[in-house]
């Protein structure tokens, strides 16, 4: 049979040349007809094609190929870290989907911990939680929660990529932005320490916010009105620039959606609903001289409307 | 899917297995994954591949089978996350608005899983002639050019490929 498919795969490769000529087709035909075999060899192959017709065309490849990618720089990255052997399953655990809770873009969740505490993913949110005898530990991957804590006597804390945030019995809101974690405290307080300066620790209080890097706590600030709106499926805002909205906005949808420099600098307020950014879109041509434009769902442009 | 097959593993012994390791089959899953939804979800396909496979018969070393099950899962898991993601990916970085329906992103999926598992140890050549020609639709020439070959490595390379997966089957 292995004769038969390489001479298949052979007649294959011919055939589907753009420069085929009758007399090979004829040859080809001659061949089939001359040994079941061929013809079972020939079919199998055009059940290989098949499958293959399945897969979108030019979506495919770039699919294939960019899983490929992706699977091999997790593994890498693992490497690099632990200088372990590798085989594939390795670059499963810094895989960015392997998470306890996750949000996808657009989405929203809340989640009610083994002790009574309540998070509240938002979009494009991935959260660890590791609970033991002696704290209570919630890792933030990546994106933004909200955390109501619940009475226990062990600590309760939040990892960011920049460092610790622990709680003193509160409600308050960690993003991970860039290189950056933002933390807005709505009751009570927390504490902030930077990963690689804790000595510079930082207590918040309810109605502040502040931003920190790994090795730096910057300035405490008034909290934003509504910050953690969100959690309603609200976004509240109050004299934004419209690129500033644009951005915020663009959390919470897959694409592009951008604006012309001329209406960058409109300001306006307002309450919008998160679970329907294409309604929000469209008001926004009711409140300001723009109008939008889509080439696709995916590709959303803000400009100046014509007179 | 595959059927139950008459030799499969008893239901009793199947039982025995789940009780004495699903509890060891769950932490060794949990320490690999960081998810433990995905660790108990997989525990439990480990137990269904077993129960469906001729070959379990009477395990002299249940464990270290269960792992070589689950392992090849997790990596299974793994390569169907990572594709879906740029199949999304790539969906999204499309010019016209397509939304292909749940069902049809499902078996899309599907056939991309396949086609990627069939051209596991393929070389980086190989691959990316057989993608150009098969995948994407180009002539001879066109792919040549791509890859930077003379158009006869690309049939060359090309009936490598088809070959490739053909022996697969078989297996």
């Amino acid at each position: 049979m292995k004769v038969a498919l390489n001479q298949a795969v052979d007649w294959y490769v011919r055939l589907n040349d753009s420069q085929v000529t009758d007399a090979q087709r004829a040859a080809w035909q001659a061949w089939l007809a001359e040994d079941p075999c061929h013809a079972q060899a020939w079919a199998r192959l055009e059940g290989l094609r098949q499958r293959f017709e399945q897969a979108p065309q030019g979506l495919a490849s770039m699919a294939l190929e960019n899983a490929r990618y992706s699977r091999r720089t997790a593994v890498k990255t693992l490497a690099a870290l632990f200088g372990v052997g590798l085989v594939g399953w390795q670059g499963y655990q810094v895989s960015p989907w392997s998470a306890d809770y996750v949000t996808r873009v657009g989405e929203r969740r809340r989640v009610t911990l083994a002790d009574g505490s309540r998070l509240d993913l938002n979009t494009d949110t991935r959260v660890d939680i590791r609970f033991d005898a002696g704290q209570r530990l919630i890792h933030l991957l990546h994106g933004e929660i909200l955390v109501q804590t619940a009475k226990d006597s062990r600590p309760l804390s939040v990892h960011s990529t920049e460092g610790r945030i622990l709680a003193l019995g509160t409600r308050f809101s960690v993003r991970q932005i860039g290189a950056l974690t933002r933390v807005a405290v709505e009751e009570h307080a927390v504490e902030i320490r930077p990963r690689l300066a804790e000595a510079q620790m930082l207590r918040v209080e309810a109605g502040q916010a502040c931003d920190f890097t790994s090795g730096r706590v910057g300035d405490l600030r008034p909290a934003q009105t509504s910050a953690s709106a969100w959690a309603q499926g609200m976004l509240v805002v109050v004299d934004w620039r419209l690129d500033d909205l644009l951005a915020e906005l663009s959390r919470y949808r897959s694409g592009y959606l951008g604006c012309s420099p001329e209406v960058a600098a409109l300001r306006l307020s307002g309450a919008f609903n998160l679970d329907d950014c294409e309604a929000t879109l469209a008001s926004l041509q009711d409140a300001l001289p723009v109008e939008v434009h889509r080439m696709t769902r995916y590709w959303v442009r803000i400009d100046q409307r014509k007179a | 899917m595959s059927t139950v097959c008459p030799q499969t593993m008893p239901h009793a012994q199947l039982e025995l297995l789940y009780r004495e390791h699903h509890g060891w089959l769950h932490g060794w899953l949990r320490q690999r994954l960081s998810s433990s939804a995905d660790a108990a979800d997989l525990a439990q396909d480990t137990f269904i591949r077993v129960l469906l496979a001729r070959s379990a018969g009477s395990l002299r070393e249940p464990r270290h089978y269960l792992a070589t099950v689950a392992r090849g899962l997790v990596i299974d898991l793994y390569r169907r996350r990572s594709l879906e993601q740029a199949y999304l990916d790539a969906l999204a970085l499309r010019p016209e608005s397509y939304e292909p329906s749940a069902e049809e992103r499902a078996l899309i999926l599907d056939s991309l899983l396949a086609i990627d598992r069939m051209l596991d140890g393929l070389g980086e050549r190989t691959r990316a002639i057989f993608l150009a020609v098969q995948l994407d639709g180009l002539s001879y020439e066109k792919a040549a050019e791509r890859v930077d070959v003379s158009v006869s490595t690309v049939r060359k390379h090309l009936a490598k490929a088809l070959m490739h997966c053909l022996l697969l089957e078989d297996e």
